[in-house]
């Protein structure tokens, strides 16, 4: 088997903790800026801060109770007498820039919380080790139904309606838009005053039912057939049926079926044929993705990018085939993709950004580099944080 | 940012508004709330939608891969109905000549094509893509949306016969082209037993071997063609019996064997030289073959 050993991790070869380390608390320090911050991602960044730091095993850099306060203060807060079935979706804002105050009676009016942020946003509290009983998740869970597209049968009624009352040269109009809206059942938008829709809201919505240990936030059954429905002829998955397959979302699908408890542990040894999705394809397809250069590319044909160390490594944990990696190869990619004052670029060469640089630690991680920490690849947090140790 | 929520916060849509929105994308394009708010004063305000494609058009001009801009994009799209299929289509092209991989682009026009229609073209579109660039896994994958949900065709078994003549073309001028391959087994999707009675798969595999370069996706088809039933005859065996080196386990000697053991054998050697001519995946190919069951 291919794993790196202690003579390979010396000389030009080593992974730079410390380093990475430094810039990501350098990152950290930045965060939460007295002035108001036009980034609209400003949780995402906090995850890729903080979960990065736990993976290199540095969360002792992190003041937790201060994290804590500032990402509840995102939280959308439902007034006293708010319907959570009201259409809107009570989860968590991505910075101030979408953050706006209640009116004097307290009703929430201007609700911009996203399903993404809030996926991270529990990610975090999990990863500082919140006790998330202490959250209230079911405003949270009871209105992320709001956000996952509904059953067609409902869409049969309402084109009744249409037709009836729609003038003739629209008619066919208004049938291509329901057939088109039939692609999308089961899957999610992020925010309830509408979106894209698409595989990486199922997994928001996925893994925050899963952290959140409460799945009446989400039709699993209508999801699964969605994720299904993106599964491509190359064994891939794409964001929507009938997109090409990519490997961010084949992450999504896998991690979310994985999640929900529709694939079991190892499903490469057992020899069941039968099972939801093509993994032998699915399998080949994930393994061509590693490049001559060693490093993964998204879809074939295409250039290889740190990120997708995670994405398709990720995949390869959850199935069972890790080791089908040419994994000293990949650590070579990785290591000319480091940056020497800390992160990683996207290929080599280039300077590094946050989102690279994080998935360049789970990458990491997922080769058990030492002095990092074991990663739990579905929820894309360290094992421990998971499991809350 | 500052003027902009305070019209936002008093629900002001006037053509001031309008126009702070437009300010405050240009500072940040993902800005979710800001877009949303634009369509409500675009909605309020009543405004003749074709110039906002204009709008999109101009910011997607800075930066083209934000997801919120595609949404609006698509939102207006709806608005304006049928009379905006076309400029869809050449909104997307435009795109397309710039990055012709470019995943939003794609799937803005997967959304156009079924939702507003213009499938006459976009199987022709797709060939001169791959004219272009036979390696565009992007248009590939275009070509297989077309041919199963074009209304225009009859689906993917109407379109096989064509589609394969079309593919094992390309596979002949490039068979390192892992796209052209994966199309080919596309064409018989939930039709196993058609793939592997189709004397055309293993003809293009076994002309792929003879030339002894570039044969690792043809041994590979082979290899999963045997998983599923299919028994090689002479030809493709002897091609791939010269594929292997000295080193190589020539224990099983394939002409002593026949059936099972035969296609058990075959399929040995296939992994064997996998592993030494794919050796990035040299431990996957190992498993392959420890896979191996003699009724495979």
């Amino acid at each position: 088997m291919m794993n790196s050993t202690e003579e390979e991790c010396c000389g030009r070869e080593k992974m730079e903790k410390d380093v990475h380390v430094t810039f990501l608390e350098l990152m950290y320090y930045l965060l939460p800026s007295p002035y108001e911050s036009q980034e609209i991602n400003h949780l995402t960044l906090a995850y890729f801060v903080i979960s990065g730091l736990d993976i290199l095993n540095s969360l002792h850099s992190v003041a937790k109770d201060a994290v804590v306060s500032w990402v509840l203060s995102f939280q959308a807060q439902p007034g006293a007498n708010a319907d959570l079935n009201d259409g809107q979706f009570y989860g968590f804002h991505g910075s101030r820039t979408s953050q706006f105050p209640p009116d004097e009676n307290g009703v929430l009016i201007h609700n911009n919380s996203h399903l993404a942020s809030t996926y991270c946003a529990v990610a975090i509290l999990k990863i500082v080790g919140y006790e998330l009983s202490n959250l209230d998740s079911e405003s949270i869970v009871t209105s992320m139904r709001n956000l996952q597209q509904p059953d067609g049968s409902i869409w049969l009624v309402l084109q009744v309606y249409v037709k009836i009352y729609t003038p003739n040269d629209m008619l066919e109009w208004n049938y291509f838009l329901f057939l088109n809206f039939l692609i999308y059942v089961g899957s999610f938008i992020p925010i309830h005053t509408g979106g894209e829709t698409d595989l990486r809201f199922v997994y928001c919505a996925a893994a925050i039912c899963f952290m959140l240990d409460n799945w009446s936030g989400m039709d699993k059954e209508k999801a699964k057939d969605f994720i299904l429905r993106c599964q491509s002829y190359d064994g891939g998955f794409g964001l929507v049926p009938g997109a090409e397959s990519h490997g961010g979302a084949t992450y999504c699908a896998i991690a979310s079926l994985r999640l929900m408890g529709f694939i079991e542990d190892n499903i490469l040894s057992s020899r069941t044929a039968a099972s939801l999705i093509d993994v032998p394809l699915l399998l080949d397809w994930i393994l061509q993705r590693q490049g001559t250069d060693g490093g993964f590319q998204g879809r074939p044909n295409k250039s290889s990018d740190t990120c997708y160390a995670f994405w398709i490594g990720a995949v390869l944990r959850i199935l069972g085939g890790c080791n089908f990696v040419d994994n000293k190869a990949l650590r070579g990619f990785l290591i000319s993709c480091q940056y020497k004052y800390g992160g990683f670029s996207k290929s080599p060469g280039e300077f590094p950004d946050l989102y690279h640089s994080f998935y360049g630690f789970t990458a990491f991680s997922l080769l058990e580099e030492s002095g990092l920490r074991s990663l739990c690849s579905e929820l894309g947090i360290t094992e421990n944080a998971a499991t809350g140790l | 940012m500052d003027y902009f929520r305070a019209v936002y916060v008093a629900d002001e849509r006037s053509p001031r508004a309008l126009a702070l929105t437009a300010e405050a994308l240009q500072f940040n394009s993902g800005n979710y709330t800001v877009w949303h708010f634009r369509r409500l004063i675009l909605e309020s305000l009543k405004i003749d939608l074709h110039s906002e494609l204009g709008f999109v058009e101009r910011m997607a001009a800075g930066n083209s891969k934000n997801y919120q801009m595609w949404h609006h994009r698509r939102w207006v799209a709806e608005k304006l109905g049928p009379e905006a299929r076309n400029i869809e289509l050449d909104f997307t092209k435009k795109i397309l000549s710039i990055d012709a991989k470019h995943y939003h682009a794609w799937s803005h026009r997967q959304w156009v094509l079924q939702a507003l229609g213009g499938w006459e073209n976009e199987l022709n579109y797709c060939t001169e893509l791959l004219e272009v660039d036979i390696f565009n896994n992007s248009a590939w994958n275009q070509r297989y949306f077309v041919i199963t949900r074009s209304p225009f065709l009859g689906g993917l078994k109407a379109m096989r016969e064509s589609e394969v003549l079309y593919t094992i073309e390309a596979i002949e001028g490039y068979p390192e082209n892992e796209s052209s391959w994966r199309y080919l087994r596309g064409l018989y999707k939930g039709e196993t037993a058609s793939w592997v009675n189709d004397p055309q798969v293993s003809s293009v595999c076994l002309k792929i071997l003879r030339t002894k370069t570039n044969y690792v996706f043809a041994l590979s088809t082979i290899l999963d063609l045997i998983c599923s039933g299919y028994q090689p005859m002479e030809d493709i065996r002897d091609a791939i019996v010269a594929l292997k080196t000295t080193d190589m386990d020539k224990q099983n000697n394939d002409d002593d064997e026949i059936g099972d053991q035969q296609n058990l054998n075959i399929a040995r050697s296939i992994c064997s030289i996998l592993e030494q001519v794919d050796p990035i995946r040299i431990n996957y190919w190992i498993w392959r073959k420890s896979r191996l069951l003699p009724s495979t």
